[in-house]
């Protein structure tokens, strides 16, 4: 009983901290936009301020159960992978349910809350938010290649299928997998782009075209749950990249910092990028990075 | 300090008001020739995003309707059905004088003149067309109301749908909309 | 009296009784049909423990009949799948024509696959097997719109196989003189190279034939379809097994004895791979929901053949574990797609959107069933995928758990668009009618569905049998005291606990759906689908604005050139080859005598030429 309330303090503590950071995190990839664009741009809380007046609104509105479900769903899946992923290297204060941060498990506990987001904006009815989800999920077939490349090259690598094992090994050798390993991190890294659905591959949420897509139904709590799901499963997968690459971090600045770091991987590469379409992204994700990810599966079997 | 007492819901208020002022979307729906003022206001030179204001894409995420200039019966029809599907607390601006008397439209045969007998308008901004400056000033006179919380264009909507709906009815024939249940 | 008999009796006078009855009155057919199916499931489980055996002499043949665990575990899914299909096609099949030519069809398959699973012997295993074809091809040619194309590329193929496995039975009588399947397996170590070789390529011919596996699966996406569902559902979910069983069967008795049998192992693991890729191509392709879940059905039967070739302990205790979980989620998702065809008529995506409101409990089964299908946490799909996985990638096949795993993230496409295109989008006025599928249809898919949820989380429940399977297969006992805590291990010691994941999955959704639910309840509502933003216009009532036509063009754009290929076209270049080169030969038949008479110098003065060589 004891060890169960004191892994949902964990899980709560570390659910605030994924939310302001990941909250903070939009704001500032908003704010580095702006810059970019010779602008002064919103203050680095506007995000905050944007979920809590969507949280403030009086109506609320859906077009019936799986609509009303579907954020709920998404943040199960935000929540699962924040608990999963091991925030910082020795676990005493965020035991997190993490299982030894099963890899695979991860994989497909990211795909439950798509889909049952999937199945809420579907309800809705809106042509343009079907639309949506079908470039998502085709967006998906694509970076899943070279992702899944990266994660088998490491797996095979060092025998394991945990994160915390990997965690360890860089721990041991002291060398970060990103050297190590560094066409697994390639791969990883391009897919990472398309993963954050960030600009250009942003087709799926296309606001010009598609009306938002996805979203274009959600409004008042459903889109301020949505979005601070997002948030929270932006952070996780963050801490996800720094635990691969980066062996985890000690203390709580140089968790910022590493995930920042990667943060801006995505966000400086949108800036500049105009927007693909889906079969080009896919063909794209097919192309370099899955070579990438191949070269790192042979380094793998020949380092075995 | 008791819950819902009068001065901790002021203080609930006073927050509330604060993050719906900090953070407008606007309806990107242009209505007439006003609209073009709108890419200059949003982008580089005058950056309304500092402000936390910005577009949003479909009725369900936006806060603050833009009537942009002259209203014709036709997109009239339209533009009510767009304001019915936001969700409250939702805000109207008139932008132009065409929309306060008709302005250069003023005797046209099917466009409206005074935009306030057939949608309940928060703030009007003036000119013809007014430049990005009046329009960011337009919007900071709504983020004071709406601070003081006298942006109430929505509730009084809903108790004077009748008036409303009279007037709607009357400059719009085909008046075939859907039954809202709000 | 032998039970096995008696339970043979059971079905073969109950499928007599039925299809006599149904000339009397249709209550008393449904009585009997009913009545046999239970009796015999009854009778097999409390009368016949896993080991009887009995022996019988035919013509002075030995024969034996028995049942092992590794056949019980497979009697699951037979008679499990068919007791609860078998109460689904009541409701059904009511209203349809020749009943008692359907019911006899299908209680004589369920004879033939629990035949399947107690011989013993390769002739009784072979008799029951062309009954099991035979049975099946009758009810494809049921009714149907093509049923003649798709009953004879049935029939084709199965005799293929059929004849696959009557040259492999010969050659080990030759060889062993004996019938007997433990005989078999004893001397196989022993037989010749070339036998060694050919004799698995012979019998798994005839098991990929109707496991559908590529390139022998040309049959299975009509079949599959043209056959009622409520027999389909069978048809994919048990009688593909039969298939798998062979060849479970065949890659741990002999392919294990080859002196070289990674070549075998990579070919049959890739074959299976590729069928897993290009079905789950060919599904999302589809607008008529049954053909999706046949060509589903043929990927998903790649993964389990990937598992059962790679032959690891682990991968094998994966791809059993997947053929259960694949007979309760295919046969929930064609039993669904029977119930919408009853209730509306229509099976095609484009044709009918927004179900949901109209059959909320077909729905949820859909929608249980999909997430199994996905493999998704943290209901039962997941244990097998997971151990699929993780066997693949412990046994260094990286390439294969890439294939895999793109398949399966490409089969989210196609779950996607069988629950958004019946259930979702926009209520039209033409299902304004619909209603909620009969109760005994709802019953079986909705039980179907909670055992997928509940082997999510007591995977066990499966495992036990699965490891008296495993043992009888040679395998040592695996770790039954790690199931029992519903904990999955892989062959390095990493661990997946599934109890305290499913309670963190509900508990996270629970709270946030009351979050959802609780705030602002009063001024949250709910409004039709015609009531979105569609930048001010208005829909009219009978507007569907439903997004189903050309649903995954721009994936289907990017994987183009993979599927510019049908297996279909060579077949019949094969085919229309074949044609060329007998109506070539028909010439020589020219009706004149003169060249008849030529022909016989001709011969006569070749065997005069080669008179030495021949003769010498």
């Amino acid at each position: 009983m004891g060890s169960i309330l004191y892994y949902t303090l964990g899980a709560i503590i570390s659910f605030i901290l994924a939310f302001t950071v990941g909250i903070t995190y939009m704001g500032l990839d908003r704010k580095i936009t702006a810059r970019v664009q010779n602008r002064i741009g919103p203050p680095w809380y506007q995000n905050f301020l944007d979920v809590s007046k969507l949280y403030f609104k009086k109506t609320n509105i859906h077009q019936g159960i799986m609509q009303h479900m579907g954020a709920a769903f998404m943040m199960v899946t935000a929540v699962m992978a924040l608990l999963i992923v091991p925030i910082f290297n020795h676990g005493h204060f965020f035991p997190n349910l993490n299982f030894q941060g099963d890899l695979i498990f991860l994989l497909y506990i990211m795909v439950f809350g798509q889909l049952g987001m999937a199945l809420g904006v579907g309800q809705t009815g809106n042509p343009n938010a079907a639309i949506g989800i079908t470039r998502g999920l085709s967006q998906m077939t694509g970076y899943e290649i070279p992702w899944v490349l990266a994660l088998v090259a490491l797996m095979i690598q060092y025998k394991t299928t945990s994160i915390v094992d990997l965690m360890n090994v860089q721990a041991e050798t002291g060398r970060w997998l990103m050297f190590s390993s560094p066409f697994a991190f390639l791969a990883a890294i391009l897919a990472m782009l398309g993963m954050f659905s960030h600009a250009p591959f942003d087709i799926m949420v296309a606001p010009n075209e598609l009306a938002s897509g996805p979203i274009s139904e959600y409004g008042g709590k459903y889109l301020s749950i949505l979005m601070s799901a997002g948030a929270v499963f932006m952070f996780a997968k963050l801490t996800l990249y720094v635990d691969l690459f980066m062996g985890g971090s000690s203390n709580l600045l140089a968790l910022l910092i590493k995930t920042f770091s990667f943060f801006l991987i995505p966000v400086l590469y949108g800036i500049v990028s105009p927007r693909y379409r889906t079969e080009q992204a896919i063909r794209y994700f097919w192309g370099w990075p899955s070579l990438f990810g191949l070269l790192a599966v042979i380094q793998a079997v020949i380092l075995k | 300090m008791v819950f819902n007492d009068k001065n901790s819901q002021k203080i609930v208020d006073i927050i509330e008001n604060y993050a719906r002022k900090s953070s407008l979307w606007i309806l990107a729906y242009g209505t007439g020739c006003g609209a073009i003022e709108l890419p200059p206001t949003v982008t580089s030179r005058y950056d309304s995003e500092r402000l936390g204001i910005h577009f949003g894409a479909t009725p369900r995420q936006a806060d603050v309707l833009l009537i942009t200039g002259y209203l014709t019966t036709k997109t009239l029809k339209r533009v009510i059905r767009v304001y019915e599907q936001m969700q409250d607390p939702k805000y109207v601006i008139g932008f132009g004088s065409c929309t306060i008397n008709g302005g250069m439209y003023w005797d046209s045969y099917n466009t409206i003149n005074a935009l306030d007998r057939y949608l309940p308008v928060d703030v009007y901004i003036n000119g013809c067309m007014p430049r990005p400056e009046a329009v960011l000033a337009g919007f900071a006179k709504l983020q004071k109301l709406i601070q003081a919380g006298k942006a109430d264009g929505a509730n009084k909507y809903k108790e004077n749908l009748d008036w409303y709906r009279t007037n709607q009815k009357k400059v719009i024939p085909n008046w075939r909309m859907p039954e809202y249940n709000w | 009296m032998n039970m096995i008999y008696i339970l043979f009796s059971i079905f073969l006078a109950g499928a007599i009784l039925t299809w006599v009855a149904d000339k009397i009155s249709g209550i008393l057919r449904d009585l009997f049909f009913l009545l046999t199916v239970l009796s015999a499931t009854t009778f097999f489980y409390l009368k016949i423990p896993v080991g009887y055996t009995t022996n019988i002499t035919l013509a002075g043949l030995h024969l034996q009949w028995g049942i092992t665990a590794f056949g019980w575990y497979f009697s699951l899914i037979v008679l499990g799948l068919g007791t609860m299909a078998a109460f689904y096609a009541l409701s059904y099949m009511k209203g349809k024509e020749r009943l008692g030519y359907f019911y006899f069809n299908f209680l004589i398959s369920l004879l033939s696959m629990m035949g399947i699973l107690m011989s013993r012997d390769l002739v009784s295993f072979f008799i029951f097997w062309e009954i099991m074809t035979w049975s099946s091809y009758f009810i494809v040619i049921y009714k149907g719109k093509h049923v003649q194309r798709s009953g004879i590329n049935y029939l084709l193929f199965s005799a293929i196989g059929a004849y696959a496995m009557l040259m492999a039975i010969v050659m080990v009588y030759a060889h062993t003189q004996s019938l007997l399947i433990p005989d078999m397996i004893q001397a196989f170590p022993f037989f010749t190279l070339s036998a060694k070789i050919w004799l698995p390529i012979l019998f798994l011919t005839a098991f990929s034939v109707k496991a559908a596996m590529m390139p022998l699966h040309v049959w299975a996406p009509d079949a599959y379809s043209d056959s009622p569902m409520a027999y389909t559902s069978v048809f994919s979910g048990a009688l593909s097994k039969m298939g798998i069983y062979g060849m479970v069967l065949v890659f741990v008795t002999m392919i294990s004895y080859l002196p070289n049998d990674t070549a075998f192992r990579e070919t049959f693991a890739w074959l299976g791979a590729i069928t897993a890729i290009m079905g789950t191509l060919w599904a999302i392709a589809q607008d008529d929901a049954r053909k999706l879940l046949a060509w589903s059905s043929v990927a998903q039967l790649g993964y389990i053949i990937t598992g059962v070739a790679i032959g690891t302990e682990l991968a094998i205790l994966a791809a059993l574990f997947m053929a259960v979980m694949h007979a309760l989620f295919k046969g929930t998702l064609f039993l669904v797609v029977g119930a919408v065809e009853k209730q509306t008529g229509k099976v095609k995506f484009s044709e009918v959107s927004g179900l949901i409101r109209k059959m909320p409990w077909t729905f949820i089964a859909a929608l249980f069933s999909i997430i199994t299908l996905a493999g998704i946490p943290p209901l039962g799909g997941f244990v097998g995928k997971w151990m699929l996985y993780q066997s693949l990638i412990s046994s260094n096949h990286v390439i294969l758990v890439v294939a895999i795993f793109f398949a399966s993230t490409a089969a989210f496409l196609y779950c996607y668009k069988f629950l958004f295109g019946f259930f979702l989008g926009q209520e039209e006025p033409e299902i304004a009618h619909v209603r909620e599928a009969p109760l005994l249809m709802i019953i079986p898919m909705l039980i179907l569905s909670l055992l997928e949820s509940i082997l999510g989380v007591y995977p066990q429940i499966i495992f036990r049998p699965l490891d008296a399977a495993m043992q009888t297969l040679g395998f040592p006992a695996t770790q039954v005291h790690f199931w029992n805590t519903s904990v999955l291990f892989n062959e390095w010691g990493n661990q997946v606990a599934l109890k305290p994941l499913f309670y963190a999955v509900a508990g996270i959704f629970l709270f946030f759906f009351l979050v959802l639910t609780i705030k602002g309840w009063k001024t949250t509502r709910k409004v039709s689908t015609k009531d979105i933003s569609t930048s001010g216009e208005i829909p009219k009532q009978n507007e569907n604005l439903t997004y189903s036509i050309n649903f995954y063009q721009p994936f289907l754009r990017a994987v183009a050139p993979a599927m510019k290929r049908r297996m279909m076209t060579y077949y019949r270049e094969i085919g229309s080859g074949l044609e060329a080169f007998f109506d070539y030969t028909r010439r020589l038949y020219s009706g004149n005598g003169q060249t008849y008479a030529i022909y016989v110098i001709i011969f006569v003065v070749l065997l005069l030429l080669f008179k030495n060589s021949l003769f010498s």
